[in-house]
């Protein structure tokens, strides 16, 4: 099973209501977002006068480069199938994709606010959330669930129950009779890395001018991860150190001040 | 994607934040997987509150609020509705942060300072309400209720504004929503087909969708929307007629990209077509339409190749675009517009497009102009009375004859304003603004500024705190549409090929009041008994007013209640012609006020060199200036970026991003600047800014000073010659970059 999100551009109107409804959903702070519509054109593509729009959420990647990035200990994580009841046990960091419904997901009460998954992402599909701040870090990493505490209950994700047109169609991928997959089969396509293969489940559907402007202008590169990776190796042998600061309370000031040291050097 | 390092003062400010955390509060970090308490939970186990009428916009969607501990979370499409369904739109969606906007008003307010440069002391309702009695009654004693004239918007506006004109008996009452926009519309058609035509066009089941400046996309009507994507599902060809690349146009199959305010030319080189070719519908002509031969002798002139010069586009496009809808009658949806007060030709641009559907035989058809069968419900309200012609500045006395006999309900705008300024034929010394933001919907805003100056007392009933509101002498504030009862909305399913039902739904309170805002109903009420119109108060209070409405079709609050806020009953078929159905090609009347009876394109001015026509339109996550100071809406679109011809732009060595202001031909200048979008999707002589950005009022602290007020750079005033409505779109600017105006190239 492969959870994934078709985008019609034929449908689509360019409203901006997913995102809104996603927001109020899952209390994301402005200008933080787990979806987006931005606003292409009007240009001259080579078949015609063109503008268009491009939502955007967490791709669900089939090789997501977020996950391996994240430098919190892995813990034996057991999954369940919410068809089958298989159980699966696997070694996971703070973020994983799940091995039955194919999402990406996060726990909070173990991510560290470090950020190297938003960087790692293509897509810009994470953003560490200031509102989750905790006494451990400065935010938690919060992204598209893909609705999953909604999925689980039988309802829609937010942003397609919103939608005016039914321009978002959700489903399995993998279910050769669902209707995100009879959309591949029109020719839906994800928006896949230039410089690799990460096998991105948010497909695009529209006119040979859309989607032409729509992959022109935002088919997304790979992130250094080598870069990426560094960070996130920095953030994780400071945090203990920003813990044993806070714990020598009025000290910590001074600790402060010298992890502050550290990360700047990190920040040229 | 860049490797963002700087963006993350993760570091730093965990370090500080850990400083100020006292001792006690640190906690052990958790180890496994749990749960984070940290997460949000969604809203699915929240409380589903029903009977939520959407007024982000005034489509009115029905809703559902999911209230958590007494907050409202999210707001969602009513399930068991046949109209918006589960789906609202961006603003719809956002109403959560109207409802708890922090610049929001929150208690009656007395300006100590001056009008325009307000200091603001908080009174109680009692000081207030005894306020605008006494100046009101004070003005009417002096002058008469012709010495009241009233701005009303919305909803909440329309029992004040009945008030004021039924009971108190002024005429002078300037709706936004008809001079400045829909009215022209109206009474085009009503001119025409004896009805408003409301935007009643079957979209889903036409052949073809024909659209005249209508930018369905960037403006959004949730089940208007879904009627038109479910049109261009179906397989309707889509004509599109915008000087601009619009987000219709860019599902169109025919883009026309036509010369501002020649619109009429070619709607005319269309039908005269159609007539010159035997392209019509003659059994419709013949059975319903009257003045036929007038019609098309007075068209005549209009060919092809006449049309294409004077619209600066192909004689063969509006050949391609006749032949479409001649090939494809009657089954043709024309749209007839909506905020309609372009240019001051704009009457006979709405009889153009209702002679045109006319003549392909498109109503009460199939796909083409068809007006459902809603439910009937009495329309609670101030009794009507007879206050005579002598005070309607709209009437000329000496010859019994209307300045403008086609107009929209109440005065036109320019009437009252001339008539407060000069104060003649009479004084005009109070003015009541409600809901509605004059500043920012009526062209030439110091005119309007003119105008408070010109009075003894203005009073403002708003929910935030808009630019007029600095205006206000007494500043009441209101309950938003979530927190009152009000509006009964009613309708049918969105398409008319589904089973036929009618729906009534009322709007209810999703959560109660806070702070001391107070609703129409008590303010208005509390007014008229200072006035001395105790005995003519309708209802005692908002609720009433629904229950009112409601018995009237055998329904109540409790019973929408239990019926999950919306009732619905079995419907009628709308597709049946009425007997006495009649489109005036040609209309007597018209003529007999000595304007032209057959519809006419009258030209509007010219570019003066140098300028560019100012156009502007709807940004669809705003609904113009009502929803600019709302956090979540700002975010997605903080300005208004101004949308330049490439070619012009790069003559102009203007790039994208590029800051710059505006100056127009009469040298009133922009207040603040905006961003340069360039693209090939717009004419060379205008360019396009979304409507309703720039709010000057620093108490909305989000939406002041974003993005450039274009109502501001609308100061050359053109009128309609048949309604006395506004036509704003007769505005030439130059942009300025770095202090340097630019000349834009012809």
């Amino acid at each position: 099973m492969q959870y994934g999100m078709i985008i019609d551009l034929e449908r689509c109107v360019g409203c901006h209501a997913c995102t809104i409804a996603c927001r109020a959903e899952w209390e994301v702070p402005v200008p933080y977002q787990r979806n987006w519509v931005k606003r292409l054109g009007p240009t001259m593509t080579e078949f015609g006068m063109a503008a268009t729009y491009y939502p955007g959420l967490c791709n669900h990647c089939d090789k997501p480069p977020c996950v391996d990035v994240c430098p919190v200990d892995k813990t034996d994580m057991t999954f369940t199938d919410s068809k089958s009841g298989n159980t699966k046990t696997m070694k996971v960091a703070a973020t994983w994709k799940d091995p039955f419904d194919g999402t990406v997901q996060v726990d909070k009460s173990r991510c560290v606010g470090c950020g190297a998954c938003a960087d790692a992402c293509p897509y810009g599909a994470r953003y560490v959330n200031p509102d989750q701040a905790d006494s451990e870090s400065d935010g938690k990493v919060d992204k598209c669930t893909h609705c999953k505490p909604r999925i689980e209950q039988g309802l829609v994700p937010a942003c397609v129950q919103t939608c005016i047109t039914e321009a978002r169609i959700f489903g399995d991928l993998h279910d050769p009779e669902s209707a995100v997959s009879k959309y591949v089969k029109k020719g839906a396509k994800g928006l896949e890395v230039a410089d690799g293969h990460i096998g991105p489940n948010t497909m695009y559907y529209g006119n040979k001018k859309d989607i032409s402007l729509l992959f022109s202008d935002y088919t997304p590169k790979l992130a250094n991860v080598d870069m990426v990776k560094r960070r996130a190796m920095i953030a994780s042998l400071v945090h203990p150190a920003m813990n044993k600061a806070k714990e020598i309370g009025v000290l910590g000031l001074a600790g402060a001040m010298l992890v502050k040291g550290l990360s700047q050097k990190d920040d040229k | 994607m860049a490797f963002n390092l700087t963006r993350r003062k993760f570091l730093q400010t965990a370090s500080l934040a850990a400083a100020s955390i006292p001792l006690s509060k640190v906690v052990s970090a958790n180890t496994g997987i749990s749960k984070s308490t940290l997460d949000t939970i969604g809203t699915s186990g929240d409380k589903t509150v029903v009977g939520g009428i959407c007024e982000m916009c005034f489509w009115r969607c029905q809703m559902v609020g999911k209230v958590r501990d007494g907050r409202l979370m999210k707001l969602e499409g009513n399930p068991k509705s046949i109209d918006n369904g589960t789906a609202l739109c961006a603003r719809g969606n956002a109403g959560v942060k109207l409802l708890y906007d922090v610049d929001r008003l929150k208690y009656p307010m007395k300006n100590v300072g001056k009008r325009g440069e307000p200091k603001w002391k908080r009174i109680s309702w009692k000081e207030a309400l005894d306020e605008c009695g006494s100046r009101l009654n004070s003005t009417v004693e002096k002058y008469g209720p012709q010495g009241i004239c009233v701005f009303p918007h919305g909803s909440s506006a329309k029992y004040p504004m009945h008030f004021f004109e039924r009971a108190v008996g002024t005429h002078n009452v300037s709706e936004a929503s008809f001079f400045q926009c829909r009215g022209v519309r109206d009474t085009s058609y009503v001119a025409t087909i004896q009805k408003a035509p409301g935007e009643k066009i079957d979209m889903p089941n036409t052949k073809v969708l024909f659209f005249v400046g209508d930018h369905l996309g960037e403006n959004v009507h949730v089940s208007h929307i879904k009627q038109y994507i479910q049109g261009l599902q179906n397989g309707a060809k889509l004509i599109v007629a915008d000087p601009r690349f619009s987000a219709a146009a860019a599902k169109a199959h025919i883009w026309v990209q036509i010369k501002p305010g020649t619109d009429t030319a070619y709607l005319l080189a269309i039908m005269n077509y159609l007539v010159e070719n035997n392209k019509y519908d003659k059994e419709f002509v013949e059975d319903y339409t009257d003045g036929f031969d007038e019609f098309s002798d007075a068209i005549k002139e209009w060919t092809l190749e006449k049309a294409a010069k004077e619209c600066d586009i192909p004689a063969a496009q509006i050949k391609e675009v006749a032949d479409m809808l001649a090939n494809n009658a009657p089954n043709i949806a024309i749209h007839p517009g909506r905020h309609a007060t372009w240019h001051g030709n704009d009457f006979q641009r709405g009889r153009a497009l209702a002679c045109l559907t006319g003549i392909l035989g498109a109503y009460y058809v199939k796909g083409g102009w068809v007006p459902p069968k809603s439910p009937k419900l009495k329309s609670i309200s101030w009794a009507k009375e007879d206050h005579g012609h002598t005070y309607d500045l709209n009437y000329n006395n000496e010859d019994e004859e209307e300045l403008y006999p086609f107009k929209p309900p109440g005065t036109p705008t320019e009437l009252i304003r001339d008539c407060a300024i000069s104060g003649k034929p009479y004084p005009i010394k109070s003015c009541v603004v409600w809901g509605q933001n004059p500043l920012q919907t009526i062209p030439k805003p110091e005119k309007m500024k003119d105008l408070f100056r010109a009075m003894d007392f203005v009073m403002c009933v708003d929910v935030m705190p808009t630019d007029v509101t600095a205006w206000a002498d007494i500043l009441l504030p209101e309950p938003s549409y979530l927190e009152r009862y009000d509006y009964i909305k009613k309708g049918t399913q969105w398409d008319l090929a589904q089973e036929h039902q009618q729906y009534i739904s009322a709007r209810m309170p999703i959560v109660p009041p806070m702070f001391e805002r107070r609703d129409q109903v008590y303010i208005t009420n509390e007014i008229a008994k200072r006035m001395g119109h105790e005995d003519k108060i309708p209802v005692k209070n908002i609720k009433e007013l629904v229950e009112k409405t409601l018995a009237s079709a055998n329904l109540s609050i409790e019973q929408l209640k239990a019926e999950d806020g919306i009732h619905i009953q079995p419907g009628k078929d709308p597709f049946e012609i009425p007997e006495d159905f009649e489109v005036l090609l040609f209309n007597e009347d018209i003529a007999d006020t000595g304007h032209p009876g057959a519809p006419t394109y009258l030209p509007v001015p010219d570019n003066p060199k140098g300028y560019a026509r100012l156009l502007y339109g709807r940004a669809p996550v705003h609904t113009f200036n009502r929803s600019q100071n709302n956090i979540w809406l700002h975010n997605e679109m903080p300005d208004n970026p101004v949308w330049v011809n490439d070619k012009v732009a790069a003559q102009l060595g203007l790039l994208e991003g590029d800051t710059v202001g505006f100056v127009n031909s009469e040298g009133v200048k922009s207040a603040t600047t905006t961003t340069v979008k360039v693209t090939a999707g717009i004419r060379k002589d205008c360019v396009y800014i979304y409507h309703g950005y720039g709010s000057a009022n620093p108490l909305m602290t989000t939406g002041a000073k974003a993005g450039v007020d274009d109502t501001a750079l609308i100061t050359k005033l053109a009128i309609d010659p048949e309604s006395g409505c506004n036509g704003m779109r007769n505005n030439f600017v130059k942009l300025i970059k770095n202090g340097k105006v630019l000349d834009i190239p012809a």
